[in-house]
């Protein structure tokens, strides 16, 4: 399967951008720090034009962070459906100031989630899940639950790249309509990448208890 | 050499909803201290059940899989961390976007300081002369040299025996000889499947796996020919 590359690789589950910039230099802490914030203040905020402030902050924090705009475009295409939806839709329930409140806050979060991924090399993410998930260690291991956290943040584009391939080949047999062509060869071509995946962790047995 | 022996051992799986149960493996009774070993036999014949026995991927139905003197099914941690496998597609085998991340993650239980850690993946990298496509996403690499990233990453913790499943099945020819070269360098044990029979006679002795048997056990020269003679009797 030639899973979409299109997909994969840009978006809030990226891979990383090397760079030298003041945000990538910043220590772990200080960036989940800021994604923490950018989040509490989704549901803090009452007043629109604040959230596009912190909205704003985002976009030229990354942007300071050399990630460019082609990258946030294309990180957004997929998003964007929904938040147009979802404007139409709380503009229509609500009012205007209440959608753009709502719409401003998501873009903020999933940008900030984005430049924290962006920025941040793998490694030193699990390093930091793992010193997180000390405080819990009596009752799973600490590695563990990184190496979780980074396969999932793994198969996440993975999936959506599945469900686009899938939907292709439907397409080119005139079956783009039916769910039943799309959705099941997406499961089980997931299930199967799962099963492979965790094969591929059990052979380099960094399932085995330590 | 890491001496790898099987025990009378069979591999069973259910079949499809009744009691009765498939033989997809054995009775095989081996031991192998060969420095290089290869499995060669038709499709779904069984070179993959038997070779996932070996560090414990699936554990035989009964009989007894040891590795150095370590069971397979009690000792499974240590087993793995004596014997690398390799899969056929290295995209199934490389977890991370790209090969120093992989490399990294290798790393890991044995280095747990970041910065030795590392320094320890860069020197990896540059031993098996990736170190400029280390940061490459794993998906922009090419079949051939993903395969070699894939390969280093299981090198990076030192195995004493390397396990592939046909490495080199969906390479080119030229890239094909470059793994074929990079693994006759390795001082590890190895053992590997494939349907590429010139590389299947660089090996010091060849089984060949027939319905799940072991049909043939001896010199390269002499499995090959067994092979031929048997795909031409049948087809
Ligand atoms: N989990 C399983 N459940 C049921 N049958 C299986 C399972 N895994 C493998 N088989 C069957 O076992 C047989 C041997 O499969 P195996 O993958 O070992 O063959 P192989 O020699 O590696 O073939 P190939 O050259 O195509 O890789 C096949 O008939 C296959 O259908
Ligand atoms: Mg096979």
């Amino acid at each position: 399967m030639t899973t979409g590359r299109a997909t994969r690789g840009f978006g809030l589950f990226g891979s990383p951008v090397p760079g030298h910039s003041l945000v990538h230099r910043a220590p772990l802490w200080v960036k989940f720090g800021f994604v923490l914030l950018v989040g509490v203040s989704t549901f803090v905020v009452r007043d629109w034009r604040v959230s596009a402030a912190v909205c704003g902050v985002v976009l030229l924090v990354h942007l300071a962070s050399g990630l460019g705009l082609r990258r946030l475009m294309r990180s957004l295409a997929p998003l964007l459906p929904i938040l147009v939806v979802l404007t139409g839709f709380q503009w229509w329930s609500h009012d205007l100031p209440f959608a753009a409140r709502l719409v401003l806050g998501i873009l903020a979060a999933y940008v900030a989630a984005g430049i924290l991924t962006a920025t941040t090399p793998v490694d030193q993410l699990l390093d930091g899940i793992v010193w997180a998930a000390r405080p819990a260690r009596r009752w799973v291991d600490p590695e563990t639950v990184a190496l979780t956290i980074s396969i999932m943040l793994r198969s996440i584009p993975w999936i959506a790249g599945a469900f686009g391939d899938v939907r292709e080949s439907a397409k080119a047999r005139g079956l783009e309509r039916s769910p039943r062509a799309v959705i099941l060869p997406a499961v089980i071509h997931t299930v199967a990448y799962a099963r492979r995946t965790g094969d591929a962790l059990a052979a380099r047995g960094l399932g085995d208890p330590r | 050499m890491t001496t790898i022996e099987l025990d009378e051992v069979i591999v069973e799986v259910a079949a499809d909803g009744g009691p009765s149960r498939r033989r997809l493996l054995g009775p095989v009774s081996t031991r192998l201290t060969e420095h290089r070993v290869s499995v060669i036999g038709a499709n779904g014949s069984g070179k993959s059940t038997l070779l996932r026995l070996l560090n414990g991927l699936s554990l035989a139905t009964s009989g007894r899989v040891t590795v150095a003197g370590r069971d397979v099914k009690t000792d499974g941690a240590a087993v793995r961390r004596l014997v690398g496998f390799g899969f056929t597609d290295p995209l199934s085998q490389l977890v991370m976007p790209t090969g120093r991340e992989d490399v990294e993650l290798s790393l890991r239980r044995s280095h747990r300081d970041r910065d030795t850690r590392r320094k320890a993946a860069e020197a990896v990298l540059l031993r098996f002369g990736l170190g400029h496509l280390a940061d490459q996403s794993i998906y922009e690499l090419s079949g051939g040299e993903r395969q070699l990233m894939a390969l280093t990453a299981l090198l990076a913790t030192d195995p004493e025996a390397l396990v592939l499943d046909e490495p080199s099945t969906l390479l080119d020819l030229r890239n094909t000889m470059l793994l074929r070269r990079a693994l006759t360098a390795l001082p590890q044990t190895l053992v590997f499947a494939t349907h590429d029979l010139e590389h299947a006679l660089e090996a010091e002795r060849t089984l060949v796996i027939e319905d799940g048997l072991v049909a043939f056990d001896g010199d390269p020269a002499g499995a090959v020919q067994y092979y031929r003679a048997r795909a031409e009797a049948l087809g």
